[in-house]
C-alpha cells in the first residue's frame, strides 16, 4: 500500500524532465570532482615515481606518510592554523556584525569597505601583507623602530612564531568580512521587539547580548564557523606566497606538503596525503550536514 | 544614561578599529604602486607616479595582459556555462518531483567540500594525458565542477520563493518545462542569478593550486599564478611593479563588489542562511 503510493507521487514524464535538467550539472561534477578524488584514492595505493615501473603497494603509501615527521608538522600546523584563524574570525566577525547592525551615521560607508579584502584575490593579499611584513621595506617594521618597540628591524617572517602570526593576521584579514557578512544577516533576523521587552523587564546591554543575541544567532554562527574550518583546513595559497611554508617548514599545511610531493614526482605518496587531508575535511562535512539541518529545508 | 556612553565608545573604537584594519593593506598596496621606491616611508621621499602601471602593462615579457586576458576568459565562460547548468538544475530540484529531488542537492553540496588538493593531482595527469595541460579547457572544466554547487544553492533558494501556481499555469496552456524556465522563472529570479554569476566569476578569478598546478605558462597561467610568480630579474622582488600588478588584478574585483554589494551579500547569505 505504501510503496504504491509513493509510486502514484511521480509522474514519469515529469520524472524523466527532471533528471534530463539535472544531468549536465551532475555529470561535470563526477566527471572533474568524484572521478578525480576515486582515482586520487586508487593511486595512493600504488608505487607512482617514473624511474620505475608502476606497482601495487596497499597501504605502504599511508605507512609511510605516517611514519614521516614532516606529515605530523604539516598536520599540527594545520589544526593548529585553522583554530587560532577561526576563533579570531569569531571575535572580529563578532565584533564587527553587531557594530554594523546598529543605525549611526558612516554605517552605509562601513558596510560597503568590508567587502574590500573579501574582493581581493587571496594572492594579491599574500603579497600585500609580504611586503608590510618585509624586513626591509616593510610597514610594520618601520613603526616598530620608530615607535620604539624594539631595539631593531624584526625578521616577521625568519621565526616560526613570527611566521605564523603573520599568516594568522593575512587569514583573518580576508576572511573575517564572510563571517561579519553572514553574522550580520542572521542578526538582522532577530526581532527587535525580543530587545524592547527585555529592556523593560530591566535587562541590560550585556546581559541582553547573552540572553537574546548569542542564543538567536547560534545557528547561523555554527554554519558560518564550519563553511570557514572546511576552507582553512585546505589553506594553499596564502601560505605557498607568504611564508612558502618556511622557515624550515614550519608553516607547511597538509595542501602544500601533498603539492610538493606532486611537484616532486612522488604521485603515489602525494595521493596518500591528499586522502588524509579529504578524510579530515569529509568528517567535518559530515558534521555541518548534520547540523546544518539540511534536510528539514526541503520538507 | 550610563548605558547609552558605554555602547557609544564601544561603537567608535569598533567603527575605527574596522576602518583601519579593512582599509589599511588596500590603501598601502596602493601607494607603494603609485611610489617611485617602495621605502619611501624609510626614506622619507618618493615620487608618485603611475610609471609602475606603465611598466607592468608595457613589458611583454612579463606577459601581464595575457594573464590578464586568460582570467577574464576562464572566469566568464565558466560563470556563463554555470549559471545555465545549475539554473536548469535547480529548477528541477527546487520545483519537480521525482525520486532523488532531497538526496542529489545533498550529494552536489558534499562534493563542493571537498579538498581541492584531493582533486588536482589527479586531474594533472588527466589533462596531461589528453594533452590538454595549459590550455584555458584545463582550468575551465574543473571550475565549472567546483563552482556548480555554490551556484545551484544559491539558485534553489531563490527559486523555491516563486509561487508553484506559476508553473501549474504554464503547464495548463501547454507551455514546456523549459519555456516555464526562460519565460517565467528567470526573469523572476534574476537578481539570484546575477548574485550567483558574480559568486562564481570572483571565485575563478581567485582561484590560485588549479591554475598553478594544471597550467605551465602566459597561454594560460591567470593573474593570481602571474602574480604568485613575478620575480625580479636578479632575485630582488620588484614592489612597485608587483603592487601595480596586484592593483590591476584587484581593483575590477572591488569596483564590481561595491557596484553589486546588494547582490553579492544576497548570494553570500543564500546558501548560508536561508536555505
Amino acid at each position: 500500500m505504501k510503496s504504491k503510493q509513493i509510486f502514484q507521487q511521480y509522474e514519469s514524464r515529469e520524472v524523466l524532465t527532471a533528471y534530463l535538467f539535472l544531468i549536465p550539472a551532475l555529470f561535470v561534477i563526477i566527471a572533474f570532482v568524484l572521478i578525480p578524488v576515486l582515482g586520487t584514492f586508487w593511486g595512493s595505493l600504488f608505487r607512482d615515481v617514473t624511474y620505475l615501473p608502476r606497482k601495487f603497494i596497499g597501504i605502504q603509501n599511508f605507512l609511510y606518510v605516517v611514519g614521516n615527521a614532516d606529515f605530523w608538522r604539516a598536520l599540527r600546523f594545520t589544526l593548529l592554523f585553522t583554530v587560532t584563524a577561526v576563533i579570531l574570525e569569531t571575535f572580529f566577525g563578532m565584533l564587527f556584525a553587531l557594530l554594523l547592525n546598529e543605525t549611526f551615521k558612516g554605517r552605509g560607508f562601513l558596510r560597503t569597505i568590508i567587502l574590500i579584502p573579501w574582493a581581493i584575490p587571496t594572492i594579491v593579499s599574500a603579497k600585500v601583507w609580504k611586503l608590510i611584513f618585509d624586513y626591509t621595506y616593510g610597514m610594520l617594521n618601520f613603526f616598530v623602530v620608530n615607535l620604539g618597540f624594539s631595539g631593531g628591524k624584526i625578521n616577521w617572517l625568519g621565526s616560526s612564531f613570527a611566521a605564523f602570526w603573520s599568516l594568522i593576521t593575512a587569514e583573518v584579514w580576508k576572511t573575517t568580512p564572510f563571517v561579519v557578512i553572514i553574522l550580520l544577516a542572521g542578526l538582522q533576523a532577530i526581532p527587535q521587539d525580543l530587545y524592547q521587552q527585555a529592556k523593560v523587564d530591566g535587562a541590560g546591554l550585556f546581559k541582553r547580548f547573552r540572553t537574546i543575541t548569542i542564543k538567536l544567532i547560534q545557528p547561523v554562527l555554527i554554519i558560518a564557523l564550519i563553511f570557514r574550518t572546511i576552507d582553512s583546513l585546505r589553506i594553499f595559497d596564502l601560505v605557498y606566497v607568504l611564508t612558502g611554508g618556511g622557515p624550515g617548514g614550519s608553516t607547511k599545511p597538509l595542501s602544500m606538503l601533498g603539492f610538493e610531493m606532486y611537484t616532486n614526482d612522488l604521485f603515489g605518496k602525494g595521493s596518500a596525503v591528499s586522502i588524509i587531508t579529504f578524510c579530515i575535511v569529509f568528517l567535518i562535512t559530515i558534521v555541518y550536514l548534520k547540523t546544518g539541518k539540511f534536510r528539514e529545508r526541503f520538507s | 544614561m550610563k548605558e547609552k556612553t558605554v555602547k557609544r565608545v564601544l561603537m567608535t573604537l569598533g567603527a575605527g578599529l574596522l576602518t583601519f584594519f579593512t582599509l589599511l593593506p588596500f590603501i598601502w598596496m596602493l601607494l607603494v604602486s603609485l611610489s617611485s621606491r617602495p621605502d619611501f616611508l624609510f626614506s622619507g621621499t618618493a615620487q608618485f607616479s603611475i610609471n609602475n602601471y606603465i611598466n607592468v602593462l608595457n613589458n611583454s615579457s612579463l606577459h601581464f595582459l595575457d594573464y590578464v586576458k586568460n582570467s577574464f576568459i576562464i572566469s566568464s565562460i565558466t560563470a556563463i556555462v554555470v549559471t545555465c547548468l545549475s539554473s536548469c538544475a535547480a529548477y528541477a530540484v527546487s520545483r519537480m518531483r521525482f525520486p532523488g529531488r532531497i538526496i542529489i542537492p545533498l550529494f552536489v553540496l558534499t562534493m563542493s567540500m571537498f579538498p581541492p588538493i584531493s582533486i588536482v593531482g589527479y586531474l594533472y595527469r588527466f589533462f596531461s594525458d589528453t594533452g590538454m595541460l595549459n590550455t584555458p579547457i584545463a582550468l575551465i572544466l574543473p571550475y565549472i565542477a567546483l563552482t556548480v554547487p555554490l551556484s545551484l544553492w544559491i539558485n534553489m533558494s531563490y527559486f523555491s520563493q516563486i509561487p508553484l501556481e506559476l508553473d501549474k499555469a504554464g503547464l495548463i496552456d501547454g507551455a514546456g518545462r523549459i519555456t516555464i524556465l526562460r519565460k517565467i522563472i528567470l526573469p523572476l529570479a534574476l537578481p539570484g542569478i546575477f548574485s550567483s554569476f558574480l559568486l562564481v566569476f570572483i571565485a575563478c578569478f581567485n582561484e590560485f593550486l588549479f591554475a598553478l598546478m594544471l597550467t605551465i605558462d602566459y597561454n594560460a597561467q591567470t593573474l593570481p599564478v602571474g602574480i604568485a610568480l613575478f620575480e625580479g630579474l636578479h632575485g630582488e622582488i620588484p614592489w612597485g611593479d608587483l603592487m601595480a600588478a596586484s592593483a590591476i588584478a584587484s581593483i575590477p574585483l572591488v569596483v564590481l563588489s561595491l557596484i553589486f554589494q546588494k547582490y553579492i551579500i544576497q548570494g553570500l547569505t543564500a546558501g548560508a542562511i536561508k536555505g
